[in-house]
């Protein structure tokens, strides 16, 4: 198995709300499950991790909760993405592609000596 | 993340903190089961046996409790939530010690009021900043002499000149010259105004709330005159109109157009109610005003030049004012000490305030540190009973630090509690205090409870709660075992902690002794002070005075002589009007004896140089001087001032025939010290003589009355001599009316006289005889009695701490004293025992007390009366006094001691 990565706080609240645009509301599990699928199952999310970054979310105003049954009769709370974090989401993702951009520049073989 | 989710983040925690809500503890669980049970399910689906399934979904959530604390920590803030508990707590436990809360709230309350009271005083007179644009810049110079009276002479116009051309260092220098005008109106009123030049209000850094200030265009001769109002003036005569400006007003007859009205502003040295320019007053335009150098009428203000230092400004008036008395030595005789002071305006406005109010802050403070330290006492002992509380939690983990928080945090609740009831108590105090403070200053408006004196409030209970907190016993770590094991209550009242307790009562009584000690001394100035004899043999009188003379002349009028020539046609008429007064009130019912003054007694009058024939002043002298009054026929037998050599006036001494004079013993004794008066030759003398229409010739004198203080009753008494009213100008008039009955009845009926002959008149002053004394001892009684408030209460909270220690330390001595007294001793020696303990900590407060305010009481000079700094009666009746309270004090504790039940103290250990 290869090694599992540890999730940065920033990081996985991009990957959340991410998440939550793609699939619209859904529980703790179901995003748990949904991030470990996209990273290949090289991130393993504890609950101890997700939950508080859920509820930062939250508090932020970027995501609402609400308690609501599931598809298989079972009482889960359902995230789903205020108009709030939408914005946060397209702004975080502007800025984590040119961060990305940026460190992808530095990292290029150079072709002149420094 | 944006600002605004992040504040909104912010909230939502501490909301969290608070009340959970939805997030709550439930609810986490809720959703990391349910998250738990679909992990669980999914491993099933994946073939999974259920048993297998569950141990690896629990696996993969890394625990169940761990997360669900991660999420608590993420709902609200951690550190807040152990305060809010904190705080939950503490005010638990106050709750449940309600007698001691209320002690400790009403204690500080009553400390942190009265400094929070004096506090807000010291800083609307003495530290806040002043209204005037660069105040720092603005200097005020006073020429003082030795001589009677010479405390702030005034400047003349030559002198003026000298100063403004010699010391570039002064920049801008505006004069300004005090006045008195009747301000006619269907209710007249005497208004003092200044007369100022036109850079006054530029150079004070003043500015118009209404209209325009005097400019430079408004000096000098040949221009209207102008009339600016004080803002107070404006409200308090013209009911803040709006519209007044361009309206005029009859100051004496003439009419001045009000151009503008300056913004509040203190104004020194005395409450004006308005400015006008210098053509107001002919005289002040006269040639005999510009080069008269000992005619002294004007007050200067100056800015200082740009980075000119005040230092700079001090030598340049220095040597400028060197060389002035050099070239004119008969106006500066060297006996007198003259000299010029440069001070800042701000510490002149304070001058007379500085003393008193920093008195007061230092009772006040003494009165909170003997509060706070019955609170130390106080909580002291509380603590003694929570040890073993504060044990079990430090054992149980609560941690030394968290410990000491809470008692922060208890202390706190206390001390900010103590600050709410004192500014409270400080809201009516400082109403009482602005009346306090009028008397010394014309900042006494500015005083308020401002946000400043409020954190000073709230600085105060912080401080006292850290100090309280300091002090409280917490405890170490390492030595918990200890202490658990040898069970808890052994440990009551250790020694170290008992020595704080009695070095406070120490302190307490010191301290209590040195504030007693001025409050005695103060008091005693006091009583000396009403025990001055007026002079007056009896003082069943009403007085009030009246201006008829009108004093403003035509516009444009500079000539002295035509000026003069106006008010002598006017004095006939004037004088009419006095002598009708007087016989209508003399014929009102009730009225023993009516006489007529220019000032009446008790009241000062100015001083005037005087000659002797025969006996001329030797050059470089400072000429002698005297009050100069004038008084009808019937004013001394009106008065009660009894005549002790020749004769009083009476009719005879009229215009035209021979110039008499009556003097008083002061007189005499100064000027005549071995030989009779009656039949020698006085005169008025000096420059002074040209500028006004008094007559210089020769006056015998014919008879010698008793002094009365007219200074004041804690002034030395004034030579004075008295001149008959018909032989001199009318120039102000006051009259004393005798009566059988209550004086102030009278004051109607002679209202309306007076009102009824001269509609226009301004009576000033109406009171009576024992209004006038009591206006003279006021600021010393109210002083010695806000001194002796705080000294009571200081007195007060000294008793119960000495009683609450020694109750205390016989409460922890319950058990030795029950063996005591099974061993054989019997009540009186048990209650001896413990009012030794109790004697000795007052003895050893009494000495330092003494001590204390051997040096203390030094300060105190300036504001006694009659009775030395060291009084040996009020140190000993301090003491004595001290001495009885502080016994009485120890006895009841004491007392208590000495009905312990040998048997149940015993039993109980």
């Amino acid at each position: 198995m290869a090694e599992k990565l540890e999730v940065h706080q920033g990081t996985l609240a991009l990957m959340i709300l991410k998440t939550l645009e793609g699939l619209g509301p859904l529980h703790g599990y179901g995003i748990a499950r949904r991030i470990e699928e996209v990273s290949k199952f090289r991130l393993s999310l504890n609950y101890g991790t997700l939950y508080p970054a859920l509820l930062k979310l939250e508090q932020e105003g970027y995501i609402k909760a609400e308690w609501r049954q599931s598809e298989n009769n079972r009482r889960a709370k359902y995230y789903g993405l205020t108009p709030a974090g939408r914005k946060q989401l397209a702004r975080e993702t502007r800025e984590w592609n040119q961060t990305a951009d940026l460190i992808a520049a530095f990292l290029a073989p150079k072709r002149e000596a420094p | 993340m944006s600002f605004f989710s992040s504040v909104r983040a912010a909230l939502r925690r501490v909301r969290g903190t608070i009340d959970p809500g939805s997030g709550s503890d439930d609810d986490i669980r809720a959703e990391l089961d349910a998250h738990l049970e679909m992990a669980t399910a999914e491993n099933i689906r994946r073939g999974m046996a259920p048993d297998e399934a569950r141990r690896r979904a629990l696996l993969d959530s890394g625990g169940l409790t761990l997360a669900s604390e991660a999420v608590r920590d993420q709902r609200g803030l951690p550190w807040l939530e152990s305060i809010v508990a904190d705080i939950r707590y503490a005010s638990r436990t106050l709750r449940h010690a309600p007698v001691f809360t209320a002690i400790v709230v009403i204690t500080l309350g009553l400390g942190i009021g009265a400094n929070t009271a004096i506090f807000s005083v010291v800083r609307g007179v003495l530290l806040k900043g002043l209204p005037h644009r660069d105040a720092n810049r603005l200097v005020y110079l006073r020429q003082s002499t030795d001589k009677p009276d010479g405390a702030n002479l005034s400047f003349s116009v030559p002198e003026v000149h000298d100063l403004r051309s010699g010391a570039p260092a002064l920049g801008t220098l505006a004069e300004y010259s005090p006045m008195t005008y009747t301000l006619e109106g269907e209710n007249s009123v005497r208004v003092n105004v200044g007369l100022v030049t036109g850079n006054f209000f530029e150079t004070m850094g003043l500015s118009a709330i209404l209209g325009r200030m005097t400019r430079p265009s408004d000096d000098g001769p040949g221009v209207p005159p102008v009339m600016v109002l004080t803002e107070q003036f404006w409200r308090q005569r013209f009911g803040a109109d709006p519209n007044v400006v361009g309206t005029t007003v009859k100051l004496d007859g003439q009419s001045v157009p009000i151009i503008g009205v300056v913004q509040a502003a203190p104004w020194f040295p005395d409450a004006v109610d308005g400015f006008l320019n210098m053509v107001v007053s002919p005289h002040h335009l006269s040639a005999q005003m510009i080069q008269g150098r000992t005619h002294r009428m004007t007050q200067i203000v100056a800015r200082l030049a740009p980075g000119v230092s005040l230092r700079d400004a001090r030598t340049q008036v220095g040597s400028v004012y060197a060389r002035m008395q050099r070239d004119h030595r008969e106006a500066y005789d060297s006996t007198s000490h003259y000299r010029v002071a440069v001070i800042p305006f701000k510490e002149a406005l304070g001058e007379r305030a500085r003393l008193t109010l920093w008195l007061l802050m230092a009772a006040a403070a003494f009165v909170l540190i003997i509060s706070a330290a019955n609170v130390v006492n106080l909580t002291l002992m509380r603590g003694v009973r929570r040890e073993a509380e504060l044990v079990v939690r430090a054992a149980l983990g609560a941690g030394v630090g968290r410990l000491r928080r809470l008692l922060l945090v208890e202390n706190l609740i206390l001390t900010v509690m103590g600050a709410i009831v004192g500014v409270a108590l400080a809201f009516g105090g400082v109403k009482l205090l602005v009346g306090l403070a009028a008397r010394y200053s014309p900042r006494a408006s500015e005083i308020g409870v401002d946000y400043v004196v409020l954190a000073f409030a709230l600085a105060l209970s912080v401080l006292l709660a850290l100090l309280l907190s300091f002090v409280a016993f917490v405890p170490r770590e390492g030595t918990l075992a200890s202490i658990v094991n040898a069970g808890l209550r052994r440990m009551a009242g250790s020694l170290s902690r008992q020595r704080v307790q009695r070095a406070l009562v120490v302190a307490q009584v010191a301290v209590s002794v040195v504030l007693l000690a001025g409050a005695g001394l103060l008091t005693r100035s006091m009583i000396e002070l009403s025990d001055v004899s007026t002079g007056l043999q009896s003082e069943q009188m009403l007085t009030f005075s009246l201006t008829l003379m009108k004093f403003a002349a035509p516009a444009g009028n500079t000539d002295n002589m035509s000026f003069f020539r106006s008010i002598l046609a006017a004095d006939v008429h004037v004088k009419q009007q006095y002598n009708q007064m007087e016989q209508e009130i003399r014929a009102l019912p009730g009225v023993l004896d009516v006489g007529i003054g220019s000032q009446a007694p008790l009241r000062a009058s100015d001083q005037w140089l005087i000659k002797f024939d025969g006996k001329p002043t030797a050059v470089g002298e400072a000429l002698p001087s005297a009050d100069m009054r004038s008084a009808d026929p019937s004013y001394f037998r009106a008065s009660g001032i009894p005549l002790l050599q020749g004769r009083e006036f009476n009719d005879t001494d009229r215009l035209g025939s021979e110039r008499v004079a009556i003097v008083n013993r002061t007189f005499v004794e100064r000027y005549y010290p071995n030989e009779t008066p009656i039949g020698k030759h006085i005169a008025l003398t000096g420059e002074v003589l040209q500028f006004t229409p008094l007559s210089g010739d020769w006056r015998t004198i014919v008879g010698v009355v008793g002094n009365t203080q007219d200074g004041g009753l804690d002034q030395p008494p004034r030579a004075a001599m008295f001149f008959p009213r018909a032989q001199e100008l009318s120039f102000g008039g006051s009259f004393v009316i005798r009566s059988n009955g209550d004086p102030s009845l009278l004051k109607p009926a002679v209202t309306r006289i007076v009102h009824g002959i001269a509609p226009t008149g301004a009576i000033q002053n109406m009171m009576t005889v024992a209004q006038i004394k009591d206006q003279s001892i006021a600021p010393r009684r109210l002083n010695a009695e806000l001194i002796s408030s705080l000294g009571m209460l200081a007195v007060l909270i000294a008793t119960v701490g000495i009683a609450g220690v020694l109750a205390f330390s016989v409460s922890t001595r319950t058990q030795e004293i029950g063996i005591r007294m099974s061993l054989g001793a019997d009540r009186g020696r048990v209650e001896r025992m413990i009012l030794w303990e109790g004697g000795l900590l007052l003895v050893v407060g009494l000495v330092l007390g003494i001590a204390g305010a051997y040096f203390g009481t030094l300060v105190l000079r300036g504001l006694l009366f009659g009775v030395a700094p060291h009084d040996p009666a009020t140190f000993i009746g301090v003491a004595l006094g001290m001495a009885v309270v502080g016994l009485t004090a120890c006895w009841i504790p004491a007392l208590r001691a000495s009905r312990v039940d040998p048997a149940v103290a015993m039993r109980g250990a």
